[in-house]
């Protein structure tokens, strides 16, 4: 057998590493810059690029794309080339790819302070960073399966499984919920409107937890975690049931998000059951990691690496239960739109992902320097202090998100609700918020641990770029199943066919969910007295997608006396069905607003007061966490878009009288603004009907409001 | 396994598990073991579950869907409000301190916000002149805070206010005429004589 002699790239896989190790900095320095604000409003600094409602879009978006992502790159670079015995296929789609996620990650950052957003929560980045995404993971997945293609091995393992189902439900998932039409160079409308944009965002929203932030790191477990232990997997059987099994059902699960709203009841049925049946499945890879351990648990207290690594799926199994029970129709009804879901999330975030990826770069950076790790006893501290993290962070999310959500549900004997008033649950878990900053500071404090001790090692060590390696050549087998060869066998040297079993597999849940909610009719019925925005009411909407509003409010009450008791009416799918893209936001850190319009109801507030309000929130409540907007009271709406947002509006079906957008929509914008003006300097506020303000108290004017009207 | 044939079975030295040929990634070994039996059993059980879940909401319709809910919990609800209803005697005057201290908490968190602190009327109408919309007399008082009139902007605080409360603050409003705050809204609606 002819042995050849090749190299591993290290370089790519250094430059991803000093990425992930940045931006994971980064991300959680932003995350901690939150969670204070939380708890000191004046944090926001009155400055539109640095309040809550643009800090954590960045925050989400940092530590799930570019930590994360570059976490996954790191890995599967450096994986990937040593289980197909192969460097990678180009240097320079390496190089590409590395850059242009750099590049993709600084435009986010950007364009996401300065108020680019689609509002869609996890997929707020607008067109032109869509379509860059779009470029540059294809270029990933291109070099990723030429190097498969290229491979000496015969057949490929299950962490090159889990990395192909990722690439091809990534670029569906991002696609499809990313169609929109521009209105200008920053500026999109949703393709999808209410019940059906929100169906089609929690698709992607549920599996991009599914496929960026599970499939790729379990991949990752099963490259690192034996390397590290020096054990076998524990089932390769296992390994082939699960990973089917997840990839499969995980794609159904996202109606959960959307329990008890006006989703048609079947999908959301769907979504508990799906929910539900991948406990198994998921905790299929977590035994798989810790049985692999069998033997070599005296090893886990010797090492750190694999210490993380031990966490990191114990947070896996853990999050992957509790996200089933968060599932129940009747738990769900109690923990959503409360912290609980932060707590959960987080035990995934920080647990799996974080622990994860610090395990491997404390693996990794020593193997391609040619060194040993600096400190071992840094990197325990580092290990105890991210547990305590996690654990000072999630505990008190988890207390906080239960009494907020008892308090919200809890009347009295009379029939009143026992807090009318929403800032009462509000104050009463700003201890957990201080609880939680202090926890997310422990865990950041550790990673900036992890950078030194990085620093020193690399210091210490001498880089090996390119890495020599020898291996026979691929024995080449008929393409044929071979006698005795079983199936699953036969398709692990076929990356093509496995692929395509993969797309199939991911492709049955979304269809069947979505196809009908966007095909059938019945399933949003319509509503007579539901009409367009205003072009004054639409502008408005944009300026509340600009500043995140969705962050901290829903637009979706429940069918729960404790709901249409605070709020008014619960939803109605038809009432969105002109919502490009819709708000239903998914945490209630403030007051639902679905029925802020509705003057009969008891959160409906004169336009005086939301002026004030916006102006400086804590004139009008005192305890309130929002942050002030005064931007918007000196802000000039603008209006030169308007034309082509009618336009587009029309495009999608909204209907507006034909040529509307050409001059009527703008006399009737300065009609209702002059309106809201007068209105308010009968309340003794002095503006002009020109500024953004004005835009924004007409849409929360109308919010909830056509239902009402007979 | 044909395949297996030639070659002998190697074991996992530590555990004694089978290992399986051929099964090899850079130094990555995997064993022949068999799915744990309890995970498989979870598998089925939840696989179970969810047939039937699905079978009582959409097929036999023995589980309330979300609507249904609703009504049920607010059916359960009214029955409940109307056993404990408190007795009110409804509309007196109340001039004691406690009671228009009581009412002048009220006025400030809910009333202000629209007819201003010393209700000299802001969106809604002064209320220290002898001028009113609906009518001044505690009966009048009563009934406009019970019932609002939802196209001006004055809500209903039927729900939100006990009977007694909307007593206590409709008598604190009663005593706000003649108080002659600054920069009073101009009047509106009919003088109304008190006897």
């Amino acid at each position: 057998m002819e042995i050849e002699k090749f190299y591993y790239d290290n370089k790519i896989v250094k430059y991803f590493a000093y990425a992930t190790i940045l931006w994971g900095v980064v991300g959680m320095l932003v995350g901690l810059i939150a969670a204070l604000q939380l708890v000191i409003p004046s944090l926001s600094f009155d400055f539109s690029m640095t309040t809550f409602g643009r800090i954590r879009p960045l925050h989400t978006n940092a530590a799930i794309f570019a930590f994360v992502g570059n976490a996954i790159f790191m890995g599967v670079y450096h994986s990937l080339q040593r289980l197909s015995k192969a460097r990678m296929f180009s240097d320079t789609l390496s190089m590409i790819h590395f850059w242009g996620w750099q590049a993709i990650i600084v435009a986010a950052a950007l364009t996401l302070l300065l108020g680019y957003t689609s509002g869609k929560e996890y997929a707020e980045l607008e067109w032109p960073i869509d379509i860059a995404i779009t470029i540059i993971w294809v270029v990933f997945g291109w070099n990723m399966f030429e190097t498969i293609l290229k491979r000496r091995t015969s057949h490929i393992y299950v962490a090159i499984w889990f990395y192909i189902a990722t690439f091809v439900t990534v670029a569906v998932l991002h696609i499809v919920n990313s169609l929109a039409v521009p209105v200008g160079f920053m500026k999109s409308y949703s393709l999808f409107a209410g019940v059906q944009d929100a169906l089609v965002q929690w698709w992607y929203g549920h599996n991009a937890v599914a496929f960026f932030l599970t499939t790729p790191y379990l991949g990752l477990m099963y490259y690192y975690l034996p390397k590290a232990a020096n054990r076998p997997i524990y089932s390769y059987k296992l390994s082939i049931i699960h990973f089917w099994a997840l990839i499969f059902l995980y794609i159904w699960a996202g109606p959960h998000h959307l329990l008890y709203s006006s989703l048609p009841d079947w999908t959301q049925a769907l979504g508990v059951t799906f929910s539900v049946m991948l406990i198994a499945p998921s905790w299929g890879g977590m035994l798989n990691g810790l049985l692999t351990l069998r033997g070599a648990w005296d090893k886990v207290r010797e090492d750190p690496v694999l210490k993380f690594l031990v966490v990191a799926v114990t947070a896996y199994g853990l999050a992957t239960f509790e996200g089933p029970m968060l599932s129940l129709k009747s738990v769900n009804a109690l923990a959503h739109f409360t912290d609980w879901i932060i707590g959960h999330v987080h035990i995934g975030a920080l647990g799996w992902n974080g622990f994860m990826t610090f395990g491997i770069i404390y693996w990794l950076i020593p193997k391609i320097f040619k060194t040993e790790l600096f400190s071992k006893k840094l990197a325990n501290i580092h290990f105890w202090l991210g547990t305590l993290g996690i654990l000072i962070y999630a505990i008190p999310l988890y207390w906080g998100g239960v009494t907020q959500a008892l308090m919200w549900k809890e009347f009295t004997p009379e029939g009143f609700l026992k807090y009318p008033n929403f800032l009462e649950t509000v104050t009463q878990i700003i201890p957990m918020y201080h609880a939680r900053a202090f926890g997310g500071a422990l865990y950041l404090i550790g990673a900036i641990i992890m950078v030194y001790n990085v620093i020193k090692t690399v210091k210490a060590g001498s880089f090996v770029a390119n890495e020599a390696v020898e291996a026979p050549a691929r024995v080449q087998v008929e393409s044929k199943r071979q006698k005795g060869e079983g199936y699953h066998r036969w398709l692990e040297r076929k990356p093509i066919q496995f692929m395509a079993w993969a797309l199939v597999a991911i492709l049955i849940g979304g269809a069947v969910e979505v196809v009908p909610t966007y095909l059938i009719k019945s399933n949003i019925p319509t509503i007579e007295s539901v009409k367009p925005y205003t072009p004054l009411e639409l502008q408005g909407r944009d300026i509340y997608i600009r500043e995140g509003c969705y962050v901290c409010h829903s637009q979706w009450v429940r069918p729960f006396r404790s709901e249409t008791e605070r709020y008014g009416e619960y939803s109605k799918a038809g009432e969105f069905v002109y919502d490009h893209p819709f708000q239903w936001g998914s945490r209630r850190t403030g007051p639902d607003l679905a029925r802020i319009g509705v003057v009969t109801e008891r959160n409906y507030k004169p336009d005086s007061w939301h002026y004030n309000h916006m102006a400086d929130p804590q004139s009008v409540s005192p305890q309130s966490i929002m942050p002030a907007y005064p931007w918007l009271i000196s802000n000039k709406l603008d209006n030169k878009t308007l034309t082509r947002k009618i336009e587009v509006m029309q495009y999608f079906g909204v209907p507006y009288p034909e040529g509307y957008g050409d001059n009527q929509a703008l006399i009737d914008l300065e009609v209702q603004a002059n309106k809201i003006a007068n209105n308010l300097k009968n309340g003794g506020i002095e503006t002009t009907s020109d500024k953004e303000i004005i835009a924004l108290i007409a849409y929360l004017q109308r919010l909830g409001t056509d239902i009402y009207k007979k | 396994m044909e395949e297996n044939k030639d070659l002998k079975i190697e074991k996992d030295e530590l555990t004694g598990d089978e290992l399986l040929a051929g099964h090899e990634y850079d130094g990555i070994k995997e064993l022949n073991n068999a799915l744990p039996k309890w995970w498989l059993w979870l598998f089925y059980l939840t696989i179970v579950f969810s047939a039937v879940y699905l079978l009582r909401y959409h097929v036999l319709k023995t589980a309330d869907l979300q609507d249904a809910e609703y009504a049920k919990e607010m059916a359960a609800a009214a029955k409940n409000i109307q056993a404990n209803k408190p007795a009110t005697d409804g509309t007196a005057l109340l001039t004691d301190p406690a009671n228009l201290a009581a009412g002048k908490v009220v006025y400030d968190k809910l009333c202000a916000v629209c007819h201003l602190a010393e209700g000299q009327g802001l969106v809604g109408p002064n209320l220290t002149d002898e001028y009113w919309i609906h009518g001044g007399s505690m009966e009048d008082i009563v009934e406009i805070i019970v019932k609002g009139n939802p196209s001006k902007g004055m809500i209903s605080w039927e729900k939100q206010l006990k009977p007694l409360e909307i007593q206590q603050v409709a008598s604190y409003i009663y005593e706000m005429e003649g108080t002659n705050p600054p920069n009073p809204k101009a009047p509106e609606g009919q003088i109304y004589k008190r006897d």
